[in-house]
């Protein structure tokens, strides 16, 4: 088991780097260039920008040569204030900084700075993560909650009116375009029913921005008042995608359960005159959960990346909106530290499905 | 060979009861019999008639692209000419009323005419997208099932690349960056980054069946590599590769009009559903319903239609789904 885990993770290593090497081939290609971003910041001077480009070796050069350079500092392995694969403090820099490496490049944590907030882009996305783990998570506990227990039902019921309903809507829920099902829900809750805030986090004006200091003073203050607010910002985003989603899902588990269901194991369980409760609730629906528990796990990437779409709609400021925002403001390094931190979250958590599928099903043997 | 003769099969083709037929000794005139012999497209399109909801969506889904081809000549005025202004109802009494059937929105433009115009974009990158990724995907898949050894390993961790970076994500990077308001381009970006999945997908299904004896028997009689991978492994293969097809299509049209929403795709000056749905944002606050309700109703019928077609498709085209 273990070998098998430590040769996985081996195996993740050069796909990690492929992942560095194309979204670094993305934005190198794109017309502009950071540099030239950098200019059209009226509140970033001219030193500041020299500093950043010294910093990440960033020059006018369109040499291969230079852009070599330039993806060698962003990654960490060659330092661009020596101007060698040496840091400062003479060792390999590429090491750790505590063992003489160099403090630049990815592989140090460091993102750079984004070029229109003139932050760093870790600090950017660290702190619009809360945003998006709490919206991200409830949903998806809703959905594969909801899912489960639809697909179930649908299973044991199988072509009843019930099941037949939830393929219906499934398929209904599967192909509606989620951004403008959301445009539909604020329409019907937020401007003719009145009944639930349109867009944002909190309510504007009543509370400062969500994850400030101030939010948090304010929230400790009335925590009872904040959450209600929360609570109700909630509703119509995990509403959209929960219906969004449930419906791959809830397909997904019943045709597992239908799998359980049919198997021999089951039909001994019934010749043996256990009742139908014991049977489906103990052999089938626990065989059944086996590929399911993977495919959570396959799903988790997304509470990180962000619902995307849902978002934008609702303008909830998370790591999304900061993507979309990012997109629009041709905001180079802050979209290479997204697309770097989110692609290697699902890398690894393609790992961990393979290692929990192995772990909740004994009959999986790796050697 | 001696399944398709089965009794069963004769009566529900609706052919007297069988003769048994008399085994064929070399040299020996054939054995008379009379049994309509159907190939595989005409049982395949049995198996789809009965998918009552395939048909349905086959229908649809051929109006939309009926309407995509014909709506220029159905309504030859710019998209800028306002209902109830002198230039558009003097051209065609006729279509002045209906052009108000949908609203029209804050510039006075009808919502009908941007529906039906705005279906030209969306069958355009639906279609296009899914031949680009669909011949990319089997060429990739092919390859590296049939062969096998390090090109399929080179391949393979290409797309387990391409797979892992968020699929969404890169569309609009690549949108943004390269994009520039272009059908053409926004199509190749689609195409060309969707079809990892079903190159891995193809690839597992040469795996298996280049292993199977009819494969064998091909090769031994001095086949050609080509001819076996097309016209030995590739038909055998083509249910799934179809239904994965059909679904990169949907994508492709939801991808289209999030892309255009979001003012990273189709030129804003440009009729597009996703432009329709884009333009309309700012004003649903105020109430304007309409405005977004009927090009997402548009975007969520072809949706709905090219996956129902694909769902009748999965169960046509599997030669072992027979009942």
């Amino acid at each position: 088991m273990s070998k098998f885990i430590i040769r996985r993770a081996l195996g993740l290593i050069p796909l990690l780097f492929g992942i560095v090497i194309i979204s670094f081939v993305l934005m190198k290609a794109a017309p502009g260039g950071p540099a030239q971003q950098f200019q059209r910041n009226p509140r970033v001077t001219q030193t500041q920008i020299d500093e950043w480009l010294k910093r990440w070796c960033l020059s006018a050069d369109a040499s291969p040569a230079a852009a070599v350079k330039e993806f060698a500092g962003w990654f960490g392995i060659y330092n661009c204030n020596t101007e060698s694969i040496f840091s400062e403090k003479g060792g390999l820099n590429f090491l750790p900084s505590s063992l003489g490496g160099g403090g630049n490049g990815i592989i140090h944590g460091d993102f750079g700075y984004s070029i229109d907030a003139g932050r760093p882009v870790l600090e950017m996305i660290t702190e619009r993560m809360p945003a998006t783990l709490m919206l991200t998570s409830i949903a998806l506990i809703l959905w594969v909650s909801i899912a489960i227990l639809l697909g179930v039902v649908a299973a044991i019921k199988r072509y009843s009116f019930f099941d037949q309903a939830v393929t219906f809507f499934s398929y209904v829920f599967y192909s509606l375009p989620i951004f403008w099902l959301g445009l539909m829900m604020i329409f019907l809750f937020a401007v003719t029913l009145r009944i639930l805030p349109p867009q944002g986090i909190v309510t504007p004006r009543a509370w400062p921005p969500f994850n400030t200091d101030v939010y948090w003073a304010a929230f400790g203050r009335n925590p009872i008042g904040a959450i209600i607010d929360i609570g109700r910002h909630l509703i119509l985003p995990v509403t959209v995608l929960v219906l969004a989603n449930v419906a791959g899902d809830s397909r997904f588990v019943r045709a597992s359960m239908l799998d359980a269901l049919n198997q021999d194991f089951v039909r001994t369980a019934r010749a043996k005159g256990l009742p139908n409760r014991t049977v489906v609730m103990k052999h089938a629906f626990r065989n059944a959960m086996l590929p399911v528990v993977t495919n959570v796990a396959l799903e988790i990437p997304f509470l990180f990346s962000g619902a995307i779409v849902t978002e934008t709609i609702f303008s909830w400021t998370g790591m999304g909106l900061l993507f979309i925002d990012g997109v629009g403001a041709r905001d180079y390094f802050l979209l290479m530290g997204i697309l770097l931190i989110t692609s290697a979250i699902i890398v690894i958590f393609n790992l961990v499905a393979d290692v929990v599928y192995a772990v909740v099903d004994p009959r999986i043997r790796y050697d | 060979m001696a399944e398709t003769m089965r009794p069963a099969e004769t009566t529900e083709l609706g052919v007297g009861p069988l003769v048994p037929p008399q085994l064929p000794l070399a040299g020996e005139e054939d054995f008379e019999i009379q049994l309509e012999s159907l190939n595989q497209w005409q049982l395949a399109w049995r198996r789809f008639k009965r998918h009552r909801l395939a048909l349905i969506g086959s229908v649809a889904f051929g109006l939309i692209v009926l309407i995509a081809i014909v709506a220029p000549i159905l309504w030859p005025y710019d998209v800028t000419d306002i209902p109830g202004a002198k230039t558009y109802g003097g051209d065609a009494p006729g279509l002045a009323p209906l052009s108000r059937l949908f609203g029209t929105d804050f510039g006075g433009r009808s919502v009908l005419q941007q529906v039906l115009v705005g279906a030209r974009i969306s069958v355009e990158v639906g279609v296009f997208t899914m031949l680009i990724a669909a011949s990319l995907g089997v060429a990739v898949g092919s390859i590296a099932g049939y062969f096998g050894g390090m090109i399929d390993g080179f391949l393979m961790r290409f797309v387990d690349l391409l797979l892992a970076i968020p699929f969404l994500f890169v569309i609009l990077v690549a949108a943004r960056f390269f994009g520039g308001g272009d059908v053409v381009t926004l199509i190749l970006i689609f195409g060309l980054l969707s079809w990892p999945g079903l190159a891995r997908l193809v690839r597992a299904m040469f795996l298996s069946l280049r292993e199977m004896d009819f494969v064998q028997a091909a090769r031994a009689v001095g086949v050609s590599d080509l001819r076996i991978a097309f016209r030995h492994i590739l038909p055998n293969a083509l249910g799934p590769i179809v239904v994965s097809a059909t679904l990169i299509m949907a994508n492709a049209i939801v991808l289209e009009a999030f892309v255009s929403f979001l003012n990273f795709g189709i030129r804003a000056t440009d009729v597009s559903w996703g432009n329709a749905l884009s333009n309309s944002q700012g004003y649903l606050l105020n109430g304007n319903w309409w405005w977004p309700f009927f090009p997402g109703m548009a975007i969520a019928i072809s949706v709905i239609s090219v996956n129902f077609m694909g769902d009748g498709l999965r169960d046509a085209l599997d030669p072992r789904a027979r009942e």
